[in-house]
């Protein structure tokens, strides 16, 4: 052994360390065209998909692009459209509240027009929770696939109200408000899914199905500590009742025609509870008997909050952001008593 | 020497091919596509910039835009009805909305509504003569006409084949985004069902084997197009190579808009049946409503003016 084969050896040495070099030199760029290659496909997809509300979704090329966009996630299998995927919400953010609406819902005509539009509206909502409770015996097809066709965060829950609470036909008996089981059940399953201790901060909102909301309005509630209020059009026979603001910024009454001396005169869509709140006052619901016309909502705030801790929303009150809208009950005479269209065929 | 060569070509080769192609994608941003020029008030959301831009432009520029005309009339539940219009339109990717007011001028409410909509707007308006306001007239013929002519005049100066699809979007109907999926690949007229119309669930051209071949619908069927007005999508194109279809008013008996508009510009055989060859319903002519104001003072009495 002498230098010449340590040199001999130190030289064979070197060129297996360029070989391997000029290996990696070359590997390395084709796996970074490939990469940029691969990136080009989704990258468009993910680019556009910005959390600037509506914009974004018209940005995503209707049905074929919405679809690579759903399964970005996985692996992009075929860009090929086989079914119509409804456009997703806003991607969930850490920061925000989430906000939980409960929305009791029945069976009828339009039931599944008004869920629609519902949910055209609630797609713009980011960290939106959607609880539809059925007034049914058990979930229903129909909402089934409509929950799972939006998209939505949902919870699909039932129950039936008992026949002798029922509304009689078309007459507003006051002392049996509609939707009352559903929304207490609701209100149980926050309790029983969230733990008061360590929960992520959330809202709730009670949001019936015919109701107009605008985008705004989620936005306002979100920052709800204890119990926010503001105005609602449409009820108690007004363009608009609210609550009334004094210049500190307090409620200090309500701006009602219709007895306004009631603890909380407001309408259901016109207040929003933080979910620390309903579940620390894990006793607090709406009370379903005995309640007289307009005191169903003071049944549920009055054991949640004082009139002092309310907060005035939408610009101290004097905005109105959600409209107590009612659906015309459609004329279907021609159906006649046997009905003549094809009961298949879902409305 | 030749070995040495070809093994520096090969190890340049791929990273030369980076660099064309970081610079490609760079400069191949495609132009913002010219979103429509917007009257009255002007809309808000404007497009945002794509942060990396598509290198492929050609899906972004062959979506056909859909043109929604909706005639709108002053009432109270006037702006919580294009609330949620405008919600479920913000929904869908490249939707022109033509906004028309049955009124003199621009009202102060719209204006300020087509400026916070989110999405491209127009805002037209054309008051409807008092003797047509009659019931039993049909409605909305002016205002519909009038986002016609606007249509019309916007590209008549553009080459054809146009594309895009027209309809009409009353602003008390409730529309499923699957909709405008399905009317997006209407090459002349496209017909679907409509929910609680014509006193039934639904109304729907009948078809066999592609073809509209009857109506089913529960009032008078003998229409030679026995739909309503929200069951069909014209392209833009057939729109513009028939410069004098129009909603008529003289000589026209109610219900039969539709029909008289339609055969100006298409026949039967011609109908492109969409919604699963008319067995889904994606629209439905909902009404709203009117609104119980008996609360109300005969005179403001109000210290704050608050629109509703």
């Amino acid at each position: 052994m002498g230098n010449e084969e340590l040199w001999v050896q130190s030289v064979l040495e070197m060129p297996k360390r360029r070989d391997i070099l000029a290996i990696v030199l070359i590997v390395l760029p084709w796996t970074l065209l490939i990469t940029v290659w691969h990136q080009s496909t989704i990258a468009p997809l993910l680019a556009v998909h910005k959390d600037d509300g509506g914009d974004s979704r018209r940005d995503l090329a209707a049905g074929l692009d919405s679809k690579e966009y759903c399964l970005s996630d996985r692996d992009i299998v075929e860009v090929v459209r086989t079914e119509y995927v409804y456009t997703r919400p806003p991607p969930w953010s850490d920061t925000l509240p989430t906000i939980h609406v409960i929305t009791p819902t029945y069976s009828r005509p339009v039931q599944k027009a008004e869920l629609t539009r519902l949910a055209n509206t609630l797609l713009h909502v980011p960290n939106l929770h959607w609880i539809l409770v059925e007034d049914s015996q058990r979930r229903t097809a129909l909402i089934t696939r409509l929950l799972r066709d939006t998209g939505l965060n949902y919870t699909h829950l039932n129950v039936e109200t008992p026949r002798n609470y029922k509304l009689r036909g078309d007459m507003r008996d006051p002392r049996i408000p509609r939707g009352t089981m559903q929304r207490n059940l609701a209100l149980r399953w926050l309790r029983e899914t969230f733990n008061k201790n360590n929960s992520q901060p959330g809202i709730v909102y009670f949001a019936d199905d015919d109701n107009t909301y605008s985008l705004e309005l989620f936005e306002e509630m979100r920052s709800t500590r204890k119990v926010s209020v503001w105005p609602v059009a449409f009820v108690g026979g007004l363009r608009y009742e609210s609550p009334k603001v004094n210049a500190a910024g307090k409620v200090y009454g309500w701006k009602t025609v219709f007895d306004p001396h009631r603890p909380f005169a407001i309408d259901m869509a016109g207040f929003a509870v933080n979910l620390r709140l309903i579940l620390q006052r894990s006793q607090a619901y709406f009370k379903l008997r005995g309640v007289k016309g307009g005191y169903q909502e003071s049944s549920l705030l009055r054991e949640l909050v004082t009139l002092n801790d309310l907060e005035p929303k939408a610009a101290n009150c004097t905005k109105i952001l959600v409209w107590h809208t009612r659906t015309e009950k459609p004329v279907l005479v021609n159906e006649g008593k046997k009905g003549f269209t094809d009961p298949n065929v879902e409305i | 020497m030749k070995s040495l060569l070809f093994g520096r070509f090969l190890l340049l080769l791929p990273w030369v091919l980076i660099v064309i192609i970081v610079l490609d994608i760079d400069s191949s941003r495609p132009p913002l596509p010219a979103l429509a020029p917007r009257g009255g008030g002007g809309s808000g959301g404007a497009r945002p910039a794509a942060g990396r831009a598509p290198p492929r432009q050609a899906p972004e520029a062959a979506v056909p835009t859909i043109y929604a005309i909706t005639p709108t009339y002053s009432r109270p539940v006037q702006k919580a009805e294009l609330t949620r219009l405008a919600n479920t339109f913000r929904q869908v990717a490249r939707l022109h909305w033509i906004l028309v007011e049955d009124a003199a001028a621009r009202s102060e409410l719209v204006s300020r509504f087509v400026a916070g909509a989110g999405l491209p707007c127009t805002h037209l308006h054309v008051p409807t003569p008092r003797r047509y306001k009659r019931p039993g007239l049909p409605r909305a013929t002016e205002q519909r006409n009038a986002g016609l002519a606007w249509l019309r005049q916007r590209h008549q100066h553009l080459p054809p084949p146009q594309s895009g699809v027209l309809f009409f979007a009353d602003d008390d109907n409730t529309y499923s985004l699957e909709l405008f999926q399905e009317m997006r690949t209407t090459r002349k007229v496209s017909v679907w069902p409509v929910g609680l119309v014509g006193g039934r669930r639904y109304e729907r051209p009948v078809v066999e084997n592609g073809k509209v071949v009857g109506w089913y619908t529960g009032w008078r069927a003998d229409r030679p197009f026995a739909i309503d007005m929200a069951g069909f999508a014209v392209s833009l194109q057939v729109i513009l190579s028939h410069p004098k279809a129009v909603f008529k008013r003289r000589g026209s008996q109610p219900g039969m808009q539709e029909s008289d508009f339609l055969k100006q510009i298409t026949t039967v055989e011609e109908l492109e049946p969409k919604a699963n060859n008319c067995t889904k319903v994606l629209v439905w002519h909902t009404r709203t409503e009117k609104v119980n104001l008996a609360n109300e003072p005969k005179y403001h009495l109000d210290t704050v003016s608050i629109e509703v």
